[in-house]
């Protein structure tokens, strides 16, 4: 066994075993040792699979668990052991996991008064499953990751014990226990009818079937459960109240890396197992595409409509996974090629962006952008961090999220790519408009966010500003790397996902610089800028329209729990809809 | 194992459709609670239909447990791994109805209700109420 495949299994045990032995030893270590270990572990994490991403260039790294290879069962199309497999794209986000994690344990720095460790142990049991879920090939296994991720996520959420913390990780539960529900039905039926966990023999196994209802209902209740995870519309409704109330350091995480995983889990599914599936594949091209663009629309303006910071932030998440999930339903290589970047991309910039939030929160008390007017003067590196941040998702022609876009437009049709320039410039101009109003006092009245949902509130105030504004702009700064330097490791990333055995793809090289998207934000934040009180009848007519329509939207996201469920199964049923026609 | 050609287990309606029912139930439950309790029981109704579904689709007629220590190895079984599927899960909906029961209390202990209808995140109740 060579020295990677021994790595292998250590990148999720790892975190695991620091955890356990941080829990076992919570009372007896002294309270300082818990944040540097665990520092450590995530940068250990990041580095295995980043050595894990470059040997698996030459080939996957596998490693079956207790010696149980397929050869093992001796009966050929029959596999008994659970397998990790580390292709380049799988160990890339698994390193990206473990950074996302370093960079905020740093910002979370004597974020708690009196923690025991027990927040670090909690989210190193969120990094194992992260990594875990990255590197299985077998879906119950999947499954179970998903399942460890989600509880850690459900007790972090909660994990400040306030009012609105704990509602939101009731509603978050509920929601996504569902969803586990949906995916182990939908595992159960995938094994019914392949007779194996494993995605390689499962794949050549229905590509064998062919048509069959059975396997399109157990890719419909898989996909839900991803999606649910991913927050694509109609089952997004929990994400914008969970990374609203959830502790910052913690938002980092849900919007940089978790959600984003429910995307690269479907995508690896989509190629692995169900691309000899033409019912499936015809689900991806046709729903999915429909559901993405719809998600990205409808996000971004709910994005525009709010004042609470860190809700502002959850829906732009939203629009930005529904624009990743049009990359996913592309299905073309360079699309896959643009998803994997824009992951990287989004994650970076959304991380640094709630690090703001969470700074505003800890110094001046508040996540309002209204409340909060004028008030983050002298705060330049937050300041910088938010702006650079806000004009990254706006669209600026430089770094990984304008590589990505550029990747991801090549194959996508003129009325989806004006959608999603409109969804990019929507959340661009929304987070400047925040910026302006909180660093620089320049603001217009406010229009329809005052209509939205807020929360007076505060989080532990004595940091240094300098720690948290560290990793922010250290976030930042990875964003903006040119995406040229990425594209060899991104052009055999993205064959392998597919074949472990393909040749590298030879991605375009960066075209055009297209400056649509900025220009559609630049006027969009001043349209938010230059807003004056409505004196005349016309102007009033107007405003009253947007302020009916708003609150319309508005009520749709109403935090019950009852109405997210409602939503949930109406999602399930156009996915039985769709399946059927 | 000796069951695992692909499309041979036999799939009848009855489990199927229980399972859907108890799905249907759980979520009708769940939609229209006034009870953080209940709600967490109603989703626990929702898991079980997971259950059904997966004993069904193992099962096997006329075959025994899956084990093996006093009957010969290849003597008709139902399928062991779904069992195994559900064992697990029963643990993580423990967890689960665990931590959601606990949200429960904190929940009742700040607000003073445990009505789903009443707890909306971000949305303060008016002044006068608190």
């Amino acid at each position: 066994m060579s020295l990677s495949e021994t790595l292998l299994p250590v990148a999720v045990l790892l975190p695991l075993g620091a955890a356990t032995l941080m829990l076992a030893l919570a009372h007896w270590l002294p309270p300082r040792l818990p944040k540097i270990v665990a520092i450590f572990v995530a940068l250990a994490v990041c580095a295995i699979c980043l050595g894990l991403a470059h040997a698996s260039l030459d080939g996957p790294v596998r490693h079956w668990f207790g010696g149980w290879t397929p050869d093992a069962a001796h009966r050929p199309g029959v596999v008994l052991g659970i397998g990790f497999q580390a292709d380049p794209a799988s160990a890339a986000l698994a390193a990206f996991c473990g950074l996302m994690f370093s960079a905020s344990f740093v910002f979370a720095w004597g974020y708690f008064d009196t923690e025991h460790a027990h927040f670090h142990v909690l989210m190193l049991l969120f990094l194992a499953a992260m990594v875990g879920f990255c590197l299985t090939r077998d879906l119950f296994n999947l499954f179970v990751w998903f399942e460890l991720m989600s509880i850690a996520a459900f007790a972090l959420t909660a994990y400040p014990l306030g009012r609105s913390a704990l509602e939101g990780a009731f509603t978050f539960t509920v929601t996504n226990a569902l969803a586990s529900f949906l995916m182990l039905a939908g595992t159960g039926l995938l094994y019914a009818r392949t007779g194996t966990f494993d995605f390689a023999t499962m794949g050549e196994a229905v590509a064998r079937t062919g048509s069959d209802p059975v396997l399109t209902g157990g890719f419909v209740l898989v996909a839900a459960a991803l999606l649910t995870k991913a927050a694509i519309l109609p089952f997004h409704l929990w994400l914008a109240d969970a990374h609203a109330v959830a502790p910052s350091p913690v938002s980092v995480i849900f919007s940089g890396a978790m959600v984003s995983l429910g995307l690269f889990g479907l995508a690896k599914l989509v190629a692995q197992v169900f691309s000899g599936s033409a019912d499936v594949t015809g689900l991806v091209h046709g729903l999915l595409h429909g559901l993405g663009l719809a998600t990205a629309l409808v996000a971004g303006v709910m994005a525009f409509a709010q004042r609470h910071l860190k809700r502002l932030l959850a829906f732009s998440t939203i629009s930005h996974l529904g624009i990743m999930l049009t990359a996913l339903s592309a299905g073309t290589d360079t699309a896959t090629a643009g998803l994997l970047l824009y992951i990287l991309g989004h994650g970076l910039t959304k991380g640094a962006l709630f690090m703001v939030a969470g700074t505003l929160l800890s110094l001046r008390q508040s996540a309002d952008e209204i409340v909060l007017y004028g008030q983050g003067r002298g705060l330049w590196a937050p300041a910088l961090a938010m702006i650079g941040g806000g004009l990254l998702l706006g669209g600026l022609p430089l770094g990984l999220m304008h590589g990505a876009t550029g990747l991801i437009e090549r194959s996508a049709s003129a009325p989806a790519q004006a959608i999603t320039t409109l969804a990019t410039a929507l959340t661009g101009a929304a987070i400047l408009r925040a910026a302006a109003r909180i660093f620089l006092r320049a603001s217009g009245v406010p229009g329809p966010e005052l209509l939205a949902p807020t929360e007076r509130e505060h989080e532990k105030p004595d940091r240094p500003v300098w720690l948290m504004a560290f990793p922010a702009l250290a976030l930042v700064a990875l964003a903006l790397v040119p995406p040229g330097a990425a594209l060899p490791f991104l052009g055999a990333a993205t064959a392998r996902l597919h074949d472990p055995s393909a040749p590298p793809l030879a991605l375009p090289e960066g075209g055009s610089v297209n400056l649509v998207p900025l220009g559609l934000t630049a006027a969009l934040f001043a349209l938010a800028l230059l807003r004056r009180r409505a004196l005349h009848r016309p102007a009033r007519a107007v405003t009253r329209a947007e302020r009916a329509g708003f609150r319309a939207l508005q009520a749709l996201h109403s935090g019950l729990v009852g109405d997210y469920v409602t939503w949930m199964a109406v999602g399930l049923a156009l996915f039985a809809l769709a399946s059927a026609l | 194992m000796s069951t695992l050609s692909p499309g041979a287990l036999p799939i009848s309606a009855l489990p199927w459709l229980v399972a859907a029912w108890l799905f249907a139930v759980g979520l009708y439950g769940i939609v229209t609670s006034r009870h953080c309790v209940h709600l967490v029981g109603c989703l626990t109704v929702c898991q079980s239909a997971t259950y059904v579904l997966l004993l069904g689709l193992g099962y096997v007629r006329e075959a025994g447990p899956p084990v093996f220590y006093d009957h010969p190895p290849g003597t008709p079984a139902v399928d062991p791994v779904v069992q195994a599927l559900v064992l697990t899960d029963i643990v993580v909906g423990a967890a689960v109805t665990a931590l959601l029961l606990a949200i429960a209390i904190q929940v009742q202990r700040r607000r003073g209700t445990l009505d789903p209808q009443a707890l909306r995140p971000l949305r303060p109740p008016p002044p006068s109420a608190e």
